[in-house]
């Protein structure tokens, strides 16, 4: 089994654009997949403003995945299993942590910009790692151009937490509390 | 990768043609999870749906039955054939199905206290029949939907709840190690923190010819916080799978509970109520509850 164990420094080289393009793919479906679950658990717990915010960001991945999906035009992928993705963590570099100890049904919309960007520099960081490794030219060249455009989604992000930092509201009003009853 | 690579390696070369046509947002249904922001079930439920993608099963060939419980809540998020019953008997539930129509991908889904308490017995005749079908229980040791009361696999000294300020005192149910004693041909242990390794077990579990026991530590972050540290402390079961009885015994009990992998796997006749899938295809409910009865009356 994967779980904890890093894997060897040989498993996360991508060896062509083809499986580069792969993995850009299913990071920009975790991504949306991520946001648009925590969309539907914030609007569920009727916490509206960042519900809004991580639905307007899963529509941004959906966009970037439709980007990667035409560049791959009608390359043929590898078909790579969920487990076998040449990535560190468990899951994909901007999809779900599902057990994020920072996410709350009552986060603020700060709070959840600051989730969103600790995501967007892991696609960073890992768009860095494939320019650096990869052992084919134009997959080193194509993860450079994906790096730089993941550091305008940091910037960008960076600038509306500065922005959204002074505003703090307080956290919606929680109806039903989950906890132990007396 | 070391656990469970003999089937994941088996799956693996059965789909290496190009990217699958499904995804796994294509299993998910319109309604909105209401468990907590950053509840491992969450996991589960992705874990499930890129599995089902990757294996590109049908969603009009799958059906995922439930008992009561968060975790119980699994199949109103999918968008293959659902049905949520009652509690603890969802193995009774996926057992009638697939005999019924054996030509679907059953899967029951529960918690803990849903799977080894109210349904234990069930549990150890589902591990005993072999019937085709998967099991997975989102183990987070309470019972949450009533507000954190301590369940089967609860540590005797957990005293959070009211009704056991001292603790149950009791030990634990020891899921892995009763089914394999109940006779499961196929045990193995996730973590929801990991939905990609929890993949690689389901699409496994899913393959499997026989009962396939997922047991899964899905923690509960608002009545059992401490579980966060799951992530830090869970590890690959080096050892698994044992294909034998005897050495997933030793395995199961050497570990600490908190071993990741397929822990236990062997091929043995699974359970069929008589019924094949080409045949059940053309029959007519009536002359398919017929040969089921002709089945169970001899």
């Amino acid at each position: 089994m994967s779980p904890p164990a890093a894997p060897a420094a040989s498993d996360t080289v991508i060896a062509s654009v083809a499986e580069l393009l792969a993995h850009a793919l299913e990071l920009e479906y975790a991504s949306q997949a991520h946001y648009e679950q925590l969309a539907d658990s914030m609007a569920v717990h009727h916490n509206v403003d960042v519900a809004d915010l991580f639905r307007r960001l899963a529509a941004l991945s959906g966009q970037h995945a439709e980007d990667v999906a035409k560049h791959a035009g009608d390359m043929t992928l590898p078909r790579i299993p969920p487990w076998a993705f040449k990535w560190e963590c468990p899951d994909a570099p901007e999809g779900s942590d599902c057990l994020d100890a920072n996410v709350s049904y009552q986060m603020s919309t700060t709070e959840a910009i600051a989730v969103a960007l600790h995501n967007e520099r892991r696609g960073h960081a890992y768009y860095l790692h494939v320019a650096a490794s990869a052992t084919d030219a134009e997959a080193r060249r194509l993860a450079s151009t994906m790096a730089a455009e993941e550091a305008q989604h940091v910037a960008l992000l960076e600038s509306m937490l500065t922005a959204a930092g002074g505003s703090q509201r307080s956290a919606p009003e929680d109806l039903d509390p989950p906890h132990i009853p007396d | 990768m070391t656990v469970g690579d003999d089937a994941a390696n088996r799956i693996a070369e059965r789909h290496k043609a190009s990217i699958p046509s499904l995804r796994a947002k294509d299993y998910k249904s319109d309604v909105k999870p209401v468990w907590c922001p950053g509840c491992g079930h969450f996991g589960v439920l992705a874990a499930l749906t890129k599995t089902l993608a990757y294996l590109e099963l049908p969603p009009e060939r799958v059906a995922v039955v439930s008992g009561i419980g968060c975790s119980s809540r699994l199949p109103a998020y999918l968008a293959v054939h659902g049905f949520h019953g009652v509690h603890g008997r969802v193995l009774p539930l996926a057992t009638g199905l697939k005999a019924a129509r054996p030509e679907l991908t059953v899967i029951a889904a529960g918690g803990d206290g849903d799977g080894f308490s109210i349904g234990g017995n069930h549990f150890l005749h589902a591990c005993r029949r072999n019937q085709d079908l998967t099991y997975i229980v989102m183990d987070n040791e309470v019972y949450g939907m009533t507000k954190g009361q301590a369940s089967p696999t609860t540590q005797p000294d957990w005293c959070r709840s009211k009704l056991t300020p001292h603790g149950t005192g009791m030990r634990r149910f020891q899921p892995a190690a009763i089914a394999l004693a109940a006779g499961a041909s196929f045990i193995a242990r996730g973590y929801a923190g990991d939905p990609n390794g929890l993949t690689r077990l389901l699409a496994a579990a899913i393959e499997h010819p026989g009962f396939a026991f997922v047991h899964v530590l899905s923690p509960c972050r608002t009545f059992r916080p401490e579980q966060q540290a799951w992530k830090q402390l869970v590890h690959g079961c080096e050892l698994g799978p044992a294909h034998d009885a005897a050495e997933a015994a030793e395995l199961i009990q050497r570990d600490d509970g908190l071993g990741l992998g397929v822990l236990f796997e062997q091929e043995i006749p699974v359970y069929t109520a008589g019924v094949t899938a080409d045949a059940a295809d053309t029959l007519t409910t009536n002359e398919r509850l017929a040969a089921i009865e002709a089945e169970h009356c001899r």
